[in-house]
């Protein structure tokens, strides 16, 4: 893949003059307001057909799955590479185009129809991924996915604290999570957590996923955090007392005490989706954030020219379009693979995350500075764009992690 | 019943407009273009046909390869079909030279209903609708806000002047110009957008239509002579202070050019 297709323009035009029709006058409420973004989100999934599109595959799955022929859809949908690069196209451009206005929003939904509803369908019983899976899916209900704890971060697993006590069928749940995206407002949300287990220690304890309902006795989720940058996208701490739960709130349910790998196998191909989504955003801040100190480097005038004439400026917009075109080249990369029915290494997620991270933040901050004290200024807009930007940096794995993935795999040759 | 839909191709609102190298029209190179606002209503007053019962839609533009893009985008909004008229000669064709192809196509598909803007975002003529009805012999009504159809007839609002409203009941065939607003137009979804190059898009030319004069043309007596950017001026005066102030200066401004 070179360029994108008609059809791909067409779909990022059609997104385009949605964020710009229906988000862009709200980006003031969303970033500096108490307007969460599930509504807009809504009316996008609504306005493009995502929702019907959802419910569409999810029934096919769960056909799939009921009939056992899990195998046989996945070659089926291998086979027409140009519908497999129009669909992988189809879910990034919408994060690209909403990333050009409020990068929270992405996260909002990403961890949503991303993270929550993908543990629920990878990691879930049939009757589970029908219970909680589908109104995820089409944003019907919002969904949080609560795996960091104040003691853990980077090594989510190993330092978790939150815990399941057996006793008999049922669950009794305890712990607290902090910066759950979607967590003051979700309606549904997987409880990452330990089994109780006193002869193993602490560390090796396997990994539980449960799924929590709003308004659970002993359920408490917070008002939104005050935080640097995203702040479209609502982050909280979730606060687990004595839930008590059934065998059916245990995703996998019964299964899930058998497996082997203590419940930490599949995490890595949900951070290799989550690093890929990245580059995507990478690439809407630096489009725009380019846009806009193209615009601004024609129209400001200092010293009887307009500041794009000088060369210091046009370093400045030159270093933005080579990261544009690199990050454009990665998004490339993964909808081509994806039409050739193949994955990324996790290596490969983790070295172009670390880049398209590092990338906008350059660029953004960047853009700031060709914008000077105007830049400095929220009426201007580049400011959020450094703000936001910057948590591509740490989370979906720090840049530390990813430099480490990226070692690791480097050096076992 | 078959539902014919005129859409133009204009430079997208936000394109910057230079004067081509003879003064007779725009630069089009390198600009964007996208669907004429009015017809995109048009086309979701077509739409709603479609969904409410059993009308094929079939969306047509004259224009170079361009145009596709636009006819892909009503596709993908759910029009059936597209008939593309991509002929050179028909590039200098006159409002009536338009008209002429427009009517060929529509008696060609036997539309019951054809549905066109009001105007045109770049010349805002509002000439080709009435035309294109006069052609056919069929009735028109312009400036349409509302339609409600029925087994052989089609009752319309239209707006007058003042704001007034009139009702019109056109009886089938007939053409209807929508005015911007009638309606809440729909976004192509994206699964329409991904099945909208599996539809059949019949490209024609005047010779096809049998529009074409003896010089290939459709009609072509009016022509631009010339187009300009209109010459700044120096005249404009910014009033300057607080709110009661700058009313006291305009009227003041209005009086002393005895507008009041």
């Amino acid at each position: 893949m070179i360029e994108w297709s008609e059809s791909q323009l067409m779909i990022r035009d059609a997104v385009r003059r949605f964020v710009e029709a229906e988000i862009a006058p709200h980006v003031e409420e969303l970033e500096h307001g108490d307007l969460p973004p599930y509504d807009i989100l809504r009316k996008m999934y609504a306005a493009f057909g995502m929702d019907e599109m959802a419910r569409a595959r999810f029934a096919k799955q769960i056909e799939a799955e009921k009939s056992g022929a899990m195998r046989k859809l996945r070659s089926d949908s291998e086979g027409d590479a140009e519908a497999r690069a129009d669909q992988a196209a189809a879910s990034l451009i919408p994060i690209i185009e909403l990333c050009r206005y409020c990068p929270g929003m992405v996260t909002a939904l990403g961890v949503s129809v991303g993270l929550t509803a993908s543990a629920i369908l990878s990691k879930g019983t049939i009757e589970q991924k029908e219970r909680w899976g589908l109104d995820i899916l089409t944003l019907e209900k919002i969904g949080a996915w609560a795996i960091t704890e104040p003691g853990s971060g980077s090594d989510a697993f190993g330092g978790m604290r939150a815990s399941a006590r057996r006793e008999g069928d049922e669950f009794v749940l305890n712990g607290s999570k902090t910066f759950i995206t979607n967590g003051p407002f979700a309606d549904t949300t997987v409880f990452i957590c330990k089994l109780e287990e006193n002869d193993v220690d602490l560390r090796d304890r396997r990994i539980l996923n449960f799924v929590l309902d709003r308004g659970m006795p002993g359920f408490e989720q917070s008002a939104p955090l005050r935080k640097m940058g995203m702040h479209s996208s609502p982050t909280g701490e979730l606060f687990v007392t004595d839930v008590r739960v059934g065998m059916d709130r245990l995703l996998g349910g019964e299964k899930a005490l058998g497996k082997t790998g203590g419940g930490r196998e599949g995490a890595k191909g949900t951070f290799q989706t989550e690093r890929s989504g990245v580059a995507a955003m990478a690439l809407g801040i630096v489009d725009r954030c380019l846009e806009l100190s193209l615009k601004y480097a024609r129209e400001r005038v200092q010293f009887g020219r307009p500041i794009g004439e000088y060369q210091l400026i046009q370093d400045k917009l030159a270093r933005m379009e080579v990261a544009r075109m690199n990050l454009q080249n990665l998004v490339f990369r993964t909808i081509e693979l994806s039409a050739r029915g193949k994955t990324m290494t996790f290596a490969e997620a983790s070295a172009m995350k670390l880049y398209a991270a590092r990338a906008a933040v350059e660029v953004a901050m960047e853009a700031v500075q060709v914008y000077g004290g105007n830049g400095y200024m929220s009426e201007y807009v580049v400011e959020q764009f450094a703000r936001d930007a910057k948590v591509l940096q740490i989370y979906a794995g720090t840049d530390e992690i990813q430099i480490r993935a990226i070692a690791k795999d480097l050096l076992r040759g | 019943m078959k539902v014919m839909v005129c859409l133009k191709q204009v430079p997208h609102q936000d394109a910057r407009l230079d004067v081509n190298s003879d003064g007779t029209w725009i630069q089009e190179d390198n600009i964007k273009f996208e669907i004429n606002s009015y017809d995109t209503y048009a086309i979701e007053e077509a739409l709603r046909l479609k969904d409410a019962g059993d009308a094929e839609v079939v969306v047509v533009s004259i224009g170079p390869d361009r145009v596709t893009q636009a006819l892909r985008t009503a596709l993908g909004m759910g029009a059936d079909r597209a008939v593309h008229v991509n002929d050179a000669a028909a590039q200098g064709a006159d409002a009536l030279g338009t008209a002429k192809i427009l009517a060929a196509v529509a008696k060609e598909e036997g539309a019951d209903v054809i549905f066109t803007g009001l105007m045109a975002d770049d010349d805002n003529a509002s000439a080709i609708p009435p035309m294109v009805a006069e052609l056919l012999d069929m009735p028109s009504a312009t400036g349409v806000t509302a339609t409600e159809i029925s087994e052989a007839s089609i009752k319309v609002e239209r707006e007058l002047e003042g704001g007034a409203l009139e009702v019109v009941e056109l009886p089938k065939p007939c053409l209807i110009a929508i005015q911007t607003g009638a309606n809440q137009v729909r976004y192509a979804s994206l699964k329409g957008i991904m099945q909208a190059k599996k539809k059949p898009v019949d490209v024609k030319t005047l010779a096809d239509l049998g529009v074409a004069d003896s010089a290939g043309h459709a009609h072509n007596k009016a022509t631009i002579n010339k187009i300009s950017v209109p010459a700044k001026g120096d005249t404009a005066e910014i009033l300057e202070g607080s709110t009661d102030e700058i009313v006291t200066q305009l009227v003041g401004k209005i009086k002393e050019l005895g507008l009041l």
